[in-house]
């Protein structure tokens, strides 16, 4: 057969149909790894606006432009938002899109599952912003400190849509991190072992673990939220011997993990792009790939920073403290390792690496703040002040927001195939850039001058009016920047230059196919021989004999988890439309039971019921356990 | 490469036109992944447990739990584990029908330990419910969340028992058979921490070896 004709047979047996059922039924990584951004960009723009109406309040003192109690249910939803609905799931978007693509496999371990994992992280979103539309949104900040989050303060459904929305988000989060770690473990090309995988493999590896062990201390939460709220329990309620610690311990065992999974990923990113535009391989690859590993591992003690101020032995504080400046290790060797790239490298100043390096300088201010509020005399001062919100923001924007923007210019002509316009993107790079640090840098000082953060005004005359101007300049202009980037890729899109293959040059697998890659990615599995597939002498595609085209069905190659020899063929799942209801049977589920209707709970649950078997019923054609 | 596919002994013919058998490690690989995330849930709820307890004055156990019935339920679940494996064995040398009745036989022994469990309940809600005190609240999420479990692998156990067997060529029973016991093997682990941290040690602590 010649090559079109492999082609030709291969998208017919992978592409999905161009219809509505095609749409709402795709099991395609690409299509869903798109959905994911797309769908986290439309929660930053959300979470965005939410930040400049805040900011706006804060312009001058005693404002009144929205009223106390609508403050407090923006910078929740401004928090939930961002640090949910967007700073993980736009990473396993992008995850979504590249992994398959880089490790030479068609499409995700478990595709039916990815399908999943999608619908039922938009529906948690879509449950969440329920609330607001009923004027109850949650409004005790993104981690809901009881008992002020307990009915007797906050009677009204918020809460109640915060804890149930959040336990949804956890099961499409676990379902992703079960089926990257699969995928990664069990579906590389030959010869890609585990000592040459691509250090954004690495980071994602390592955050799909601790989601597996982080996540569960969230559902628990949640639940005893839940049942104290609706149910009649006593958790958190002290004169019944609950304790509203326990929340804080729960919450906390998954938010500080949290924080490494939507770090790492994107420190994964840099260090896929920094070695691209230095025209070099990476410094210490295998420096990086144990510290990325050992920040996840380490992330694991560090939890009680956040509760320096609650009361605890000298020995639980000093442990904990010890934990926290540890990561700051593993975090600088990540740093140096990007730093002496570039050193040693020749550099290639595009967008992408503009943002990969202002993210650096980001991140080492953010890191330095975080040392100082992990040493517990700082942190009792610093407490619950804007030097906090200066730090997260530092930390967050630094290491998701500027990494995410490096990885749209650099993967985007990937998935579009058209390149994104420079000077456009360099424009909203310094846009972003000097908005941010104008907008954040001052809330150190404000911090430290001792303005408490979540607070709706402040008085005139405490010297706190000026700075304040200033960060909300600063955000808008921040705002500006983003609106800048976002309106460049709908914009190239249509006139961007085509990008072809490997536009940047680089090294790893995703590269080797067409920009956009055809629904089965690759004609032949590729082989590989060394670190950097397409900088070596290696031919990937090298297969004289069409032994690794796998045409029959859809079909891709499964290789062991060290070595990566391929020793299976995997057949995978056709469209189905069973994800989608399963995950919107959930969703009813969910809903019912804010409302305590319990026999709507009954009706959806058994609906979920009989839809997974619907789902998981073998068919005579096709092969999936999932 | 052909020669690293036939080192691993293939289950399934190899497939047409590629030289390798057919992958059937995925399913299980998803399963020991829940099955990790599903244990830390439950690591969690009793780290709960006794972060409440450490509250002492407000702790009150004024008599701890009645173990007879927990122990019954936990040589009802433990002997079903052995029956399932036996089951498992005996698929493996395609006694397909030995198989399926070792299932059934599982699934039976669940049904009765969510039979003992309701007994149970109904006996014990005289002293303590989730609404009396901190203790009741986390002693009574334990285990239902355990009993909920229960029924998820019945769901599972009997969903692979009516399970279709099409051409044996395309597909086994094997793997979902192996898959659903791995979880249902868990579901009993679980029970034997319950019994240990929930039954026993309350009733040590008050009394004594």
């Amino acid at each position: 057969m010649s090559s079109t004709a492999i082609a030709e047979k291969l998208k017919s047996e992978w592409e999905t149909p161009r219809s509505l059922w095609g749409k709402l039924a795709t099991v395609d990584h690409k299509e869903i790894g798109i959905r994911y951004i797309v769908t986290a960009m439309v929660f930053l723009i959300i979470g965005g606006i939410e930040a400049l109406i805040l900011r706006v309040q804060l312009f001058r003192p005693e404002q009144a432009v929205v009223s106390p109690e609508m403050y407090d249910q923006l910078f929740s939803m401004h928090g939930i938002t961002m640090i949910f609905w967007y700073a993980q799931p736009i990473l396993s978007g992008f995850a979504v899109y590249v992994i398959p693509l880089m490790i030479g496999s068609r499409d995700m371990a478990f595709p039916r599952l990815n399908a999943f994992t999608y619908w039922v992280y938009l529906l948690s979103g879509i449950l969440l912003y329920i609330a607001p539309c009923m004027g109850q949104a949650p409004h005790a900040g993104w981690f809901s400190y009881l008992p002020y989050t307990g009915t007797r303060y906050s009677p009204e459904y918020g809460l109640d849509f915060y804890a149930l929305s959040l336990i949804l988000f956890t099961i499409s989060m676990t379902g992703g991190a079960i089926n990257f770690i699969v995928t990664i473990m069990r579906m590389r090309a030959p010869g890609l072992t585990i000592n040459r995988m691509p250090l954004f493999l690495y980071s994602t590896f390592t955050i799909s673990w601790v989601s597996i062990f982080a996540m569960p201390a969230l559902t628990a939460a949640c639940v005893f939220m839940e049942l104290d709220r609706r149910w009649g329990t006593h958790f958190f309620s002290i004169a019944d011997g609950g304790n509203p610690l326990l929340w804080q311990q729960l919450f906390w065992f998954f938010g500080h993990p949290w924080v490494y999974i939507i770090f790492l990923p994107a420190t994964g990113m840099l260090s896929m792009i920094i070695p691209v535009f230095s025209r070099r391989p990476i410094v210490g690859y295998h420096w990086v790939a144990a510290a990325t590993m050992l920040t996840g591992a380490v992330g694991f003690s560090v939890w009680l920073h956040h509760m320096f101020t609650t009361g605890m032995s000298d020995m639980a504080m000093s442990f904990f403290s010890a934990g926290s400046m540890l990561i700051s290790i593993f975090t600088t060797i990540q740093v140096f390792a990007w730093v002496a790239t570039m050193w040693k490298g020749r550099l290639v100043m595009t967008t992408s690496m503009l943002y990969a390096v202002g993210s650096i300088a980001l991140l080492v201010i953010g890191g330095l703040s975080g040392s100082f509020t992990g040493i517990i005399p700082v942190d009792w001062q610093a407490h619950n002040t804007y030097f906090v919100v200066a730090h997260i923001h530092y930390v967050l924007i630094g290491s998701n927001l500027f990494p995410v923007f490096a990885a749209f210019y650099y993967w985007l002509p990937k998935m579009t195939g058209r390149l994104s316009n420079e000077t456009v993107g360099k424009w909203s790079f310094w846009l972003m850039f000097i908005g941010f640090n104008v907008g954040f840098f001052p809330m150190h000082i404000v911090g430290l001058l001792g303005m408490p953060r979540r607070i709706y005004t402040y008085p005139a005359g405490l010297g706190l009016q000026p700075l304040n101007m200033i960060e909300t300049i600063g955000a808008f202009v921040l705002g500006i920047g983003i609106l800048v980037s976002i309106v460049n890729w709908f914009t190239s899109l249509r006139t961007g230059a085509i990008a072809g293959k490997n536009p940047w040059n680089a090294d790893t697998l995703e590269w080797d196919t067409d920009s956009p890659p055809e629904p089965y990615s690759v004609v032949h599995i590729p082989t590989v021989a060394s670190r950097h597939p397409l900088w070596d002498e290696h031919d990937e595609s090298y297969d004289p004999d069409n032994e690794r085209v796998f045409d029959h069905g859809r079909l891709t190659l499964v290789s062991t988890w060290l070595d990566a020899e391929p020793y299976a063929i995997s057949k995978m799942p056709e469209e189905t439309i069973s994800p989608l209801l399963v995950s919107l049977a959930l969703f009813g589920f969910f809903l019912a039971l804010i409302f305590q209707q319990m026999w709507l709970v009954l009706a959806s649950l058994v609906c979920a019921l009989l839809l997974s078997y619907y789902w998981l019923w073998p068919r005579p054609e096709g092969e999936e356990v999932a | 490469m052909a020669s690293i596919a036939q080192a691993h002994e293939p289950r399934f013919p190899r497939q047409p036109g590629t030289g390798y058998p057919l992958d059937d490690n995925r399913g299980t690989w998803g399963m020991w992944l829940t099955i990790a995330t599903e244990a830390t849930l439950f690591v969690l709820l009793f780290s709960s447990y006794f972060f409440l307890e450490n509250n002492k004055d407000r702790w009150h156990i004024d008599e701890p739990p009645k173990m007879h019935l927990a122990f019954i339920m936990l040589a009802i679940l433990v002997a079903s584990s052995f029956v399932l494996h036996w089951g498992e064995k005996q698929l493996k040398l395609e006694r397909y029908l030995r198989a399926r009745l070792a299932l059934g036989v599982t699934i039976l022994m669940g049904l009765g330990f969510l039979g003992v469990s309701a007994a149970e309940y109904l006996d014990h809600w005289k002293e303590l419910t989730p609404y009396s005190d901190s203790y009741g609240s986390i002693f009574y999420t334990i285990v239902s969340f355990h009993a909920a479990h229960v029924i998820v692998g019945l769901l599972i156990l009997s969903y692979t028992l009516v399970m279709p067997r099409y051409s044996p060529a395309l597909r086994s029973p094997y793997r979902p058979y192996h898959v659903a016991s791995l979880y249902w093997h868990f579901v009993d682990t679980v029970w034997i921490f319950i019994v240990g941290l929930l039954y026993v040690m309350p009733n040590v602590r008050v009394y004594g070896f």
